[in-house]
């Protein structure tokens, strides 16, 4: 019994495999091969000498999508709009990302526009056909993507999400016309509202669907010739997984699967340490990740892009990504203040005490200067440092301007890159209404361990925990998810008890299908959970919230509207009970239930055995460099206690614990932090 | 920055927490809005935040807020202040919305807050958004016949809605009694309050962990932050001086010609000056600017050029302005001035983002279309509609103009506020009895150029099941063409067209109001194009040809704006190619030509227009005669303007 989670990000794919039996977890980090994801994948699995007769889950994350669609290497696609609405995709909101920069431009569309055709048709807001489809035009339509080589075409009709009969009966022309394309409707794809967003979302899937499927395919093949027996699972952006059948139908989901599978890993580590609330801090070279958990739940988005101007409506677990990494440099802008990122140096030239020629200061450098990372450790011990290129950079770049110690300007650096984190995590906390008192810090990637403790005190964060591998959160969550769907449509009505059975009816509807869905991944019928909840505003508001429902609703909405009405509160601090409540669009998400791996305890055992030494690091609280006990995380027993100032060293990441705090590692092997006041 | 020019108070960490802290308040306000808004226009963007010292000077203005705001927040704040002097205490919210106390438009209700501790007024935040309606004998209050504001709307000078923490009901009720959408109105009044107060509170958190001093240093440090960047990038250019000029269509009270708004910008040392005294007096339609509006556009039109500096008074302290009164950037009250945003405001920016063209030749860019709004209402006569009253209030993307290297940008939100998001139909349509027949790119409307504008959009409607449908439309460029620099050509005309390609098809303009259509008519209108840059001769042929197969430019004007022979292979396949030869000597005979046909007599080329032998884009692409387009009478002065400004921004750079 044996699973297998791999995230295959841009430049490694990161792997775990955990025997169920024996508790034993490999972890192996290989080059990923961008041009066949599936042979760095197996190769991943191969390096960790993994028994595939005896695997019994494999499931993936993946950036494939989201790198296709940056290098825009995409099969030749085409896409069918109502006469008139051909450039409904190009002309999308017009609004830019950069307000103010005349010279940053919207990237131009997936879809050329000598590939958007149209066809007379047109069915109005209510689904009433206003004018048929030419059917001798839809065929000539399909004759010349055919004569084109177009391999994959979308079809969005204006107001195909209230009636989708133009679609169907346009697919069916493609099919026959043109039987070796891809094709997909928007009114199936998502029957919401608002043409641009519909049209964007249908057209990148239809521009992704031949590129997933060529390696998920592959993959699969090849698993299956190595053993393998059971579903190749892949992760999807609202924190599920699909089978490769059903993400062949929702291929732009494959999009952003990576850093949410990352969300995925925090909110599970959090359970497992019993918190339900719980803040994601990932931190690598160059960015940090920030995500929330709220009552078990990952908070997701419908608001988000690969590329700005093409949203992709499917939910998404709710990132905040800043420019702050080991890698980010600080500099002093022409006004003078000291900015720590978002320019990064990456891992090429890298911080300047790598000696590759990097001469910016980073925050790894001011980080060795205080002596929180030791020279030796880098890699494990595999790359050279050269402390004194820190020093001699940032003396020369910062501290000599602000006529600053070399110290000074060190926790000068710390402590603005800790403020900006902090910021992050209040965009993602406080500003949607969630107190961070009530939550846990969870740490990953290489440098969010070091910075973690001092991004919870600033936030009022009381705990912070550090996982056993902070490096593989992605590939982490990959096995602990769900299979999950979710199906959304508009429906706008006002929330009063008379529309009941009509909502009942819609959700049936919907609810069946999500069954069918479940049925064909397989899933038994009592491992399925299908819940529901309405969007819900106050009448004549923009934006809505979603509310859970009931299952049957019953007979009266009262309960859903009470809890719209205190939902609003929390998240805008106020609440209206005298204005109208408006029902804006039902979402039914199914889930089969997949077996979550028990991870096996470790043995228990004191910090003393894991005390490597001890060194001088600085640390502000104490107002100068101190004794610093210096633990191997490899060696901390269940139930080790560790008072700050301590640092803990593993072989890809630095945990710091300042002075004031107290570090206890529990059964699983978490080392929580409590943050002193 | 060379050692030891910094004076700051603050220790370098505290200064950049704060001043960064001070964004993400700003932004958070933003965010509260966003979400609880009511009015479809600040939905769709048309709103800003900011945080006011205790002078009213602005600390940090919202990284995505709307350029029309800009720098006419601190004018608000300042009027409030002065307004009140002490009587402003904790508790109070005082509403505002008076162009003529730095404001832009009475649509545009600013809320804001005085922050108070222990007694001291230490700051204000502030949130300004576009009301969908504030009263006045027009829905959506753009009364495009109004002389003065008395006939435009609710003018609401500084007034108190909370008075120490209570609710003035009465004020709110007042104001929501004469708008069109009390309910919405208060709603939105609601929203904006709920984010000055969540200014307030994060500023006491701020307060709380560094102290009230610290805080309130790091205000004014943050403006000296902005100030210092401004005068250190001002003082690496060159002194000297630059002027140009920019038109308005008409003052419909006087004869046809172009109103002219003149800018003249003088770079001394580390400060830029801005003096308009050349412009025209205010005109009889309300496009006219007020003092704040137009301070907005010269703030706006520089800031474009330099877009990573961060907008606060600091930059307010570098750039000056002199707005002569009783200009049409300057009316005095009452003079109406709720359509500046179609008037006076892009023709200031654009005017100078031509300036700073020269100055900053790297960031050149043409001029780009001109903002547009059309407004639809009458009585929603679908079952289900009860008759209810609609209103369709649409406004369109266009393109921007060319740049150096790069063409301008397709379909994009206007300079006024490039985050004005357009709105989908499919909304629309179940808001009104309006079917849109297209939203499009307009094939052509880029201005030929080296490096061609972007393209413009059309969007035209239906009128169905409507009771007593009237159509108003605020729009400009109709005569004034968005126009080319350095060699580069106009776009095309804006104006709605009423019945487009039917036997009753008219011309309706750019400027009207309350003008009777029925139902079963239809309707249309193009927005601008943005103008060319350099000499479209100079245009690689190859990017034509690629313009072609994507109908960006037709094989026609391939032909009569580029010179390039472009032949069909394959209209199926999209293949075409280009005639090298025949391109060449077409090429050699445009330029041959092309400085005559700007003296040719504008009654023979109108002439030539009636008899088909040249066609509307000929017309002033190639001739600068601008018409009637109802009637193809030749306006002799317009045409005589529009003829300069091309021998001013086209003929030099021609070879």
């Amino acid at each position: 019994m044996i699973r297998a989670g791999v995230d295959v990000g841009g430049t490694f794919t990161d792997t775990i495999i955990f025997h169920e039996k024996t508790g034993k977890i490999d972890i192996t980090k290989t080059p990923s091969t961008p041009d066949n994801p599936a042979e760095g994948i197996l190769r991943g699995l191969e390096k960790a000498d993994l028994d595939f007769s005896n695997l019994t889950l494999f499931s993936h994350g993946s950036t494939v999508g989201t790198n296709a669609l940056i290098t825009r290497d995409l099969p030749h696609t085409g896409l069918i709009t109502t006469t008139g609405f051909r450039d409904v995709l190009e002309i999308g909101r017009a609004t830019k990302e950069d307000v103010w920069d005349a010279y940053k431009d919207v990237a131009p569309p997936y879809v050329r526009r000598r590939d958007r055709l149209e066809v007379e048709e047109r069915i109005d807001y209510d689904g009433t056909v206003v004018t048929p489809l030419n059917e001798d035009q839809a065929r000539n339509v399909v004759r010349i993507f055919k004569r084109r080589g177009v391999k994959t075409i979308a079809i969005s009709l204006i107001n195909a999400y209230m009636n989708g009969a133009h679609e169907k009966r346009m697919r069916d022309i493609v099919e026959k016309g043109h039987p070796d394309a891809f094709v997909c409707c928007s009114h199936e794809i998502l029957p919401e509202m608002f043409e641009h967003e519909r049209t964007s979302t249908t057209v990148i899937n239809a521009a992704l669907a031949p590129v997933v499927m060529e390696y998920l395919t592959d993959l699969a093949k090849r698993l299956k010739a190595k053993g393998y027996g059971g579903d190749v699972l892949a992760m999807h952006s609202g924190g599920g997984v699909m089978t490769v059948e059903a993400m062949s139908f929702y291929a732009s989901r494959i999009a952003n699967s990576g850093p949410t599978a990352g969300a995925i890993a925090g909110a599970f580590i959090a359970q497992q340490c019993g918190f339900e609330n719980a803040i994601g801090l990932d931190m690598g070279g160059t960015s940090t990740d920030v995500s929330l958990t709220f009552k078990g739940k990952v908070q997701t988005t419908d608001e988000w892009w690969v590329e700005y101007g093409y949203p992709i409506m499917f939910p998404s677990a709710d990132i905040k990504t800043i420019g702050a990494g080991g890698g980010s440099v600080a500099w002093i802008d022409e006004g003078g203040a000291l900015r720590v990122g978002p320019k990064s140096m990456g891992a090429d030239p890298g911080p300047a005490c790598y000696g590759k020629g990097g001469d910016q200061p980073t925050i790894t450098d001011a980080n060795l200067i205080l002596n929180w990372l030791a020279p030796e450790m880098f890699l494990g011990g595999d790359m050279k440092i050269v402390p004194g290129l820190s020093k001699e950079v940032l003396q020369k770049r910062v501290a000599d301007h602000f006529n600053m110690d070399l110290i000074d300007a060190a926790v000068a650096v710390e402590e603005i890159a800790v403020a900006n984190i902090s910021n992050a995590v209040g965009l993602v906390s406080t500003a949607k209404g969630f107190d961070p008192r009530d939550f846990v810090l969870v740490a990953f990637g290489g440098a969010g361990p070091l910075h973690a403790a001092n991004v919870a005190k600033t936030m009022n964060i009381p705990q912070v925990i550090v996982p056993p591998w902070p490096g593989i959160n992605s590939a982490l969550g990959c096995l602990l998810v769900n299979i999950e769907h979710d199906l959304s449509q508009t429906f706008i009505t006002p929330a009063e008890d008379d529309v009941v059975p009509d909502l009942e009816r819609k959700f049936q509807e919907m609810e069946e299908e999500m069954e069918g869905r479940l049925e064909k991944e397989r899933i038994a019928k009592d491992a399925m959970r299908v819940d529901r909840s309405l969007s819900m505003r106050y009448t004549g508001q923009w934006r809505h919230l979603s509310i859970p429902a009931a299952r049957p609703l019953g007979k009266t909405l009262k309960g859903v509207v009470e809890k719209f009405h205190q939902e609003h509160r929390r998240v805008h601090a106020y609440s209206d009970l005298e204005r109208d409540v408006q029902i804006y669009g039902l979402r039914v998400t199914g889930k089969g239930l997949v077996q979550k791996p028990v991870f096996p305890k470790i043995q228990k055992g004191d910090a003393e055995k894991a005390l490597r030494g001890k060194r001088a690091a600085y640390f502000k609280e104490e107002g100068g460099f101190v004794p610093t006990a210096v633990y191997l995380r490899s060696m901390l027993g269940a139930g080790a206690r560790m008072e700050g100032p301590a640092i803990v060293e593993q072989m890809d990441s630095t945990i710091a614990i300042p002075p004031g705090d107290v570090a206890q590692v529990d059964g699983m092997g978490n080392i929580i932090i409590t943050v002193g006041r | 920055m060379e050692k030891g020019s910094l004076d700051m108070e603050l220790d370098p960490v505290t200064f950049e927490v704060l001043r960064n802290a001070y964004v993400n308040l700003v932004d958070r306000m933003s965010e509260q809005i966003i979400r609880t808004c009511y009015s479809f226009v600040i939905y769709n963007r048309d709103f800003s935040c900011c945080l006011n010292d205790a002078s009213g000077n602005t600390v940090m203005q919202g990284t995505q807020d709307i350029a029309v705001h800009v720098g006419t927040l601190h004018y608000t704040a300042k009027a409030v202040l002065d307004f009140f002097e002490d009587e402003l205490y904790p508790g109070d919210v005082i509403i505002i919305n008076d162009p003529y106390l730095g404001g832009t438009h009475f649509n545009d209700v600013r809320i804001m807050r005085p922050v108070f501790s222990d007694e001291r007024l230490i700051a204000i935040t502030q949130t300004n958004g576009h009301w969908a309606d504030i009263g006045g004998p027009v829905p959506g209050s753009f009364n495009i016949k109004a002389q003065d504001f008395y006939s435009e709307g609710l003018r609401i000078p500084p007034t108190k809605i909370w008075e120490k923490g209570k609710h003035r009901k009465d004020v709110a009720n007042m104001i929501a009694s004469n708008v069109r959408m009390p309910e919405d109105t208060l709603g939105d009044m609601r929203a904006q309050t709920e984010a000055t107060r969540i200014g307030e509170e994060r500023l006491f958190e701020l307060i709380d962990k560094y102290g009230l001093d610290t805080v309130v240093t790091a205000f004014q440090e943050s403006q000296n932050y902005v100030e210092r960047i401004m005068r250190r990038r001002i003082s690496e250019l060159p002194d000297g001086t630059w002027e140009t000029e920019d038109y308005i269509d008409q003052d419909p009270n006087a004869e046809e010609g172009l109103v002219r708004i003149a800018v003249k910008m003088t770079i001394d040392g580390d400060e830029v000056h801005y003096d308009l005294s050349g412009s025209d007096p205010y005109t009889g339609s309300f496009l006219n600017g007020s003092f704040g509006s137009s301070f907005s556009a010269v703030i706006a039109g520089t800031k474009t050029f330099f877009p990573d500096v961060p907008l606060n008074s600091g930059m307010y302290r570098v750039i000056h302005a002199t707005l002569p009164p009783g200009t049409v950037v300057n009316a005095p009250a009452p003079v109406a001035c709720t359509g500046f945003c179609s008037g006076a405001y892009e023709k200031i920016m654009n005017a100078i983002f031509e300036l700073w063209s020269q100055v900053l030749p790297e960031r050149a860019m043409a001029c780009s279309f001109n903002l547009e709004y059309l407004l639809v209402g009458g009585k929603d006569q679908r079952s289900g509609y009860g008759g209810k009253e609609f209103m369709w209030y649409d406004w369109m993307a266009g393109g921007w103009g060319g740049r150096v290297g790069k063409d301008g940008a397709n379909a994009t939100a206007p300079v006024f506020g490039a985050g004005l998001a357009v709105q989908p139909l499919e909304g629309q349509e179940r808001g009104a009895p309006v079917l849109t027949t297209e939203h499009r790119l307009v094939t052509d409307s880029g201005g030929p150029g080296k490096f061609r504008g972007g393209c413009g959009v059309a969007k035209g409607a239906l009128l169905t099941e409507a009771g007593k449908p009237v159509m108003s439309y605020c729009a400009d460029r109709e005569r004034s063409i968005t126009w080319g620099i350095l060699g580069g050509l106009p776009s095309i005309p804006q104006g709605v067209v009423l019945n487009p390609g039917a036997p009753q098809e008219q011309h309706l303009g750019v400027v009207f109001s309350n003008v009777p259509i029925r139902a079963g008519d239809s309707f249309t209108r193009p927005s601008a194009g943005g103008g060319g840059y350099g000499d479209p001769l100079e245009r690689d042929p190859e990017r034509v040809l690629e313009d072609v197969k994507d109908e960006y430019v037709s094989l026609e004007r391939a032909l009569r704006d580029y010179g390039v022979v472009v032949r069909e292979v394959d209209r199926e396949l999209a293949e075409y190619e280009i005639d090298r030869e025949a391109t060449e000597g077409e090429r050699q005979a445009i330029r041959e030509n092309r400085a005559m046909w700007l003296e040719e007599d504008p009654e023979a080329v109108a002439k030539k227009f009636a008899e088909g032998k040249i066609d509307e884009l000929d017309l002033f692409r190639r001739y600068g005669v601008i018409l009637d387009r109802n009637t193809n009478r030749v306006f002799q002065r317009t045409t005589r303007q529009f003829r300069a400004m091309l021998k001013r921004r086209a003929v030099p750079f021609w070879t």
